[in-house]
């Protein structure tokens, strides 16, 4: 795949990532209803686990996902493996919040789940990326 | 740079970030969960009736749920402790989990003060849509009435076998401007729709008048034709 298509899927992916990321953090702050078609966005969203030092993790994960979109701008080696590396980082984090919700809020936030499937997306493609820059 | 020093810098930096974000989150939330092996009796339970079931303060299921049913119930008083073990668990699976009913606790504090202390952390769990695993936890470990049975000790091991709920908030909250105003209006409406008793239930389609109603029985039988009724309506 050329380094123009995987750039364009960094985009779109992150876009999409970035639109849960914020409305979630809307919701977050705001405290307004969630649609939530597995009934536990609400009880993840105002769970201990939603905020870090103040932060709500929705927030966090916008900002992620503007840095990976970002990425997407630049060709550089540096920039790409940051890309990379935002992408692994947010997997990992993703995969700690899923263990979080079934095993210890007990709880499932759909929303949560999409964007975890979008990170899932964003490591090959940021990986492809790495692949052809050498 | 070459391909493979690209792919160590990216997989290094990836595990020293998201090792971070992993480690701050377990930091900033460890000392308050799970279930303590001295904790309160009927934790198990209480997670399984209510787990993905929405909360949203002192109401149980989906806004858009047809049918309202208001619970008017003081957390000392046994019989709503009985309907609570009885009959919740049914009315929930049955009709809540099925986004025909939602339910809303209208808590009353007539029977003592053991009732405020555990009416107001309940209210104060509703501020993390916790309120109904707080109150069928309290029913499940009901003491004798005004014997000074809601401690601390027991509500901060109920607040701590709720997955995910703070309960250092929790506690903070208890005496908080925003409860009080809760325990005042639901003190209000209990008033205004004539409830002499508890528990007595009001049921009607959702956003409009709602009748009360006298359960002659604790056993789900004694509500449910008043929920087939208004769904019927």
């Amino acid at each position: 795949m050329t380094d123009r298509r995987l750039r364009v899927a960094v985009v779109v992916l992150s876009t999409i990532g970035a639109g849960i990321a914020a409305y979630l953090t809307y919701a977050h702050i705001t405290g307004s209803p969630v649609a939530c078609a597995t009934g536990g966005c609400e009880i993840v969203q105002h769970s201990k686990y939603s905020e870090l030092a103040g932060i709500p993790v929705a927030a966090l994960g916008l900002a992620g996902y503007v840095a990976l979109a970002t990425t997407a701008a630049f060709r550089s080696d540096v920039v790409r493996a940051a890309g990379a590396a935002f992408a692994l980082a947010g997997f990992a984090f993703g995969a700690y919040l899923i263990y979080v919700q079934v095993a210890l809020i007990d709880a499932l936030c759909q929303w949560c789940l999409t964007s975890d499937g979008v990170l899932t997306l964003l490591v090959p493609v940021t990986l492809l990326r790495l692949r052809s820059t050498a | 740079m070459s391909r493979r020093r690209l792919f160590i810098v990216a997989a290094g930096a990836a595990v020293l970030l998201g090792g971070s974000l992993i480690a701050a989150l377990v930091l900033t939330t460890r000392g308050s969960t799970g279930s303590p092996s001295t904790g309160p009796a009927g934790v198990a339970e209480v997670a399984a009736m209510l787990r993905n079931v929405p909360q949203h303060g002192a109401a149980l299921g989906s806004p858009a749920a047809p049918v309202t049913l208001v619970e008017f119930a003081d957390p000392q008083c046994p019989y709503c402790g009985d309907w609570e073990r009885i009959s919740l668990p049914t009315i929930v699976d049955k009709y809540v989990r099925a986004g025909k009913v939602r339910i809303v606790f209208n808590g009353m504090s007539f029977v003592g003060p053991d009732s405020e202390t555990a009416l107001r952390t309940a209210l104060a769990a509703g501020e993390q849509n916790r309120l109904w695993n707080v109150i069928a936890l309290l029913y499940l470990n009901q003491g004798t009435e005004n014997t000074g049975w809601v401690t601390d000790s027991l509500l901060r091991g109920i607040g701590d076998a709720i997955p995910g709920l703070d309960t250092k908030k929790m506690l903070a909250s208890l005496t908080s401007a925003t409860v009080t105003r809760r325990l005042a209006a639901a003190a209000a409406l209990a008033k205004e729709a004539g409830v002499n008793q508890t528990p007595s239930f009001a049921v009607g389609r959702t956003n409009k008048a709602l009748k009360l109603v006298q359960v002659t029985s604790l056993e789900p039988a004694g509500i449910e034709p008043e929920l087939d009724a208004a769904l019927r309506e």
